[in-house]
């Protein structure tokens, strides 16, 4: 992808994204709601034709991929057809595409071969999500785009999930996925981009994205402690403090830590933790954040 | 395209129970019913009234198909369809070809019920016209049913294709007779298809009021063309937008 960008009206939604995945590599995809990730995603996919810029998958163009099998996707709330049963729906699908892979691997990669019979409006959530999964993967591709793919799940069958996907990512695969769940691009992803305002604020591995951001939160009950004072101690960037736990956000938690004991020796309870990818998506996608 | 896409849509609809009541089984109902009203034994109206709810059947079942890309429309199927190989003609064509695959049980039930039930008799040429012929006629209304569904809502697909049935059927000489009509209702038959739709079967069984097949074809092709290209058209806005 090259010097996409696509707008709505006056609204950039993406403004200017270059983004090379190689080739076996897995891709999460994050940013706060309206950053820019299902615009780049329908790009990407050929649903959307950027205002400028190009999109090339495996050597061709989106639509080409689509057309050969080589890209496969699951939408945000992809459609199913209510009156279908999720085996006619897999096949439909299968039919279509000209190397398919057997109907019966991929519900079963997908964990729905009890469920083939059974039609689309009396699934619950969750197994809707995995029969959209056996229709993106149902073609075989060697790209697979995820939007969202977790969302509507429960724990038990987000872990279902990701171990199917594992079985997929094994064999050499592409994934970019899209997500809100920072624990999973985390656990499952190899590369974390991080979109904010139609633009990329971050791409590296989990360690050097979250590294992008040094620092650590200082937790901490200090009984008496006001915002304003404890802001005032050295290296501190951030404070909040609700009743009379603190939270606080520093450059440098050596110095703050020394200062806070020796003014506050009561406090107590006290945890320090690396930021994580959670305080780098925060720091990195907030309002008032410079582009690094 | 693929058969096996076009065998789960007409699989899909023989699902749907309005739809098996309204274009199968009412099509039949309706022209026993009529036959003991109108009918008194003449074998002319008999054969009317049996080109006429062939024609009824036919129609709303052609464009009844058309009505549920409306659906699909607005769950985003055609959007994960776009996200397989077949193409924005490929759906078109599919859908188009799934309203003609529904047409067909009425265009037999309702000759196969005259010819067994009430006695009609007629030549080669005369049964192949009230069914293949009107088979073929209600192309335009695949069509018809396909534009609706692209343009409507699923909410409003229940009273725009009702107003369509009623107008087509009413005013085209599909309910009220052609016979029993005044002259300025006849004018107003002329401007729809569904007239020349009952034109392809009425010359079969009655030289009454009836026009050449020759004409009849080649009104409903020019609706045919006219509509598709209004179908094509809606088709390419609706698919650069999203």
């Amino acid at each position: 992808m090259a010097g996409l960008r696509k707008s709505y009206g006056d609204v950039h939604a993406v403004a200017g994204v270059d983004l090379t995945i190689a080739p076996g590599e897995v891709v999460a995809l994050l940013g706060p709601n309206g950053a820019g990730k299902s615009t780049t995603v329908d790009m990407l996919l050929g649903l959307t034709r950027p205002d400028t810029g190009a999109v090339t998958v495996f050597g061709a163009s989106p639509h080409d991929a689509v057309a050969n099998g080589t890209i496969g996707a699951m939408l945000q709330g992809g459609a199913l057809l209510d009156d279908a049963t999720v085996g006619e729906t897999i096949a439909m699908v299968a039919s279509l595409h000209r190397s398919p892979m057997p109907v019966a691997e991929a519900l079963g990669r997908s964990g729905i071969e009890d469920l083939a019979n059974r039609r689309c409006n009396k699934l619950s959530g969750g197994q809707k999500q995995r029969v959209r999964f056996a229709v993106a993967l149902v073609s075989d591709p060697d790209l697979l785009v995820l939007d969202e793919p977790t969302a509507a799940m429960d724990v038990q069958s987000r872990r279902e999930f990701w171990k199917s996907m594992h079985g997929f990512t094994s064999t050499g695969r592409t994934v970019l996925f899209a997500t809100h769940y920072l624990e999973e691009a985390e656990n499952y992803a190899d590369r974390v981009v991080l979109m904010r305002a139609g633009r990329i604020v971050a791409d590296g591995s989990v360690a050097e994205v979250t590294s992008l951001v040094s620092g650590r939160v200082i937790r901490a009950a200090v009984p008496g402690a006001t915002e304003a004072a404890l802001a005032m101690l050295p290296g501190v960037t951030e404070v909040n403090v609700r009743t009379t736990r603190a939270e606080i956000s520093t450059s440098d938690s050596d110095a703050t830590l020394r200062a806070l004991l020796a003014t506050y020796p009561q406090a107590h309870d006290i945890e320090v933790t690396a930021m994580g990818l959670e305080g780098a998506f925060l720091s990195l996608t907030s309002e008032g954040a410079d582009r690094s | 395209m693929s058969v096996t896409y076009l065998l789960l849509e007409a699989r899909r609809a023989m699902r749907n129970g309005r739809f098996l009541i309204f274009s199968i089984a009412f099509p039949v109902l309706l022209f026993l019913l009529y036959v003991g009203i109108f009918a008194k034994g003449d074998k002319a109206v008999i054969g009317i009234l049996m080109v006429n709810m062939t024609a009824f059947g036919a129609l709303s079942a052609a464009l009844f198909a058309g009505g549920r890309v409306a659906l699909e429309r607005s769950l985003g199927w055609q959007r994960q369809l776009r996200l397989t190989p077949l193409s924005g003609s490929g759906y078109l064509a599919a859908k188009g070809i799934t309203g003609m695959l529904l047409a067909l049980p009425s265009v037999i039930l309702v000759p196969v019920v005259g010819a067994v039930v009430e006695g009609v008799s007629l030549d080669a040429a005369g049964w192949l016209r009230v069914t293949i012929g009107i088979w073929l006629a209600v192309i335009p209304f695949a069509l018809i049913g396909l534009l609706i569904g692209q343009v409507g809502t699923p909410d409003s697909m229940q009273p725009i294709m009702s107003l369509t049935m009623m107008t087509m059927s009413m005013l085209g000489g599909i309910f009220i007779p052609i016979d029993g009509m005044p002259s300025w209702l006849l004018n107003i038959a002329h401007v729809l298809p569904s007239y020349w739709l009952g034109q392809v079967g009425r010359g079969a069984v009655t030289s009454e009021l009836s026009v050449n097949l020759g004409q009849a074809v080649l009104v409903l092709a020019i609706w045919t063309a006219a509509v598709g290209l209004g179908v094509v058209r809606r088709y390419r806005r609706d698919s650069a937008r999203v």
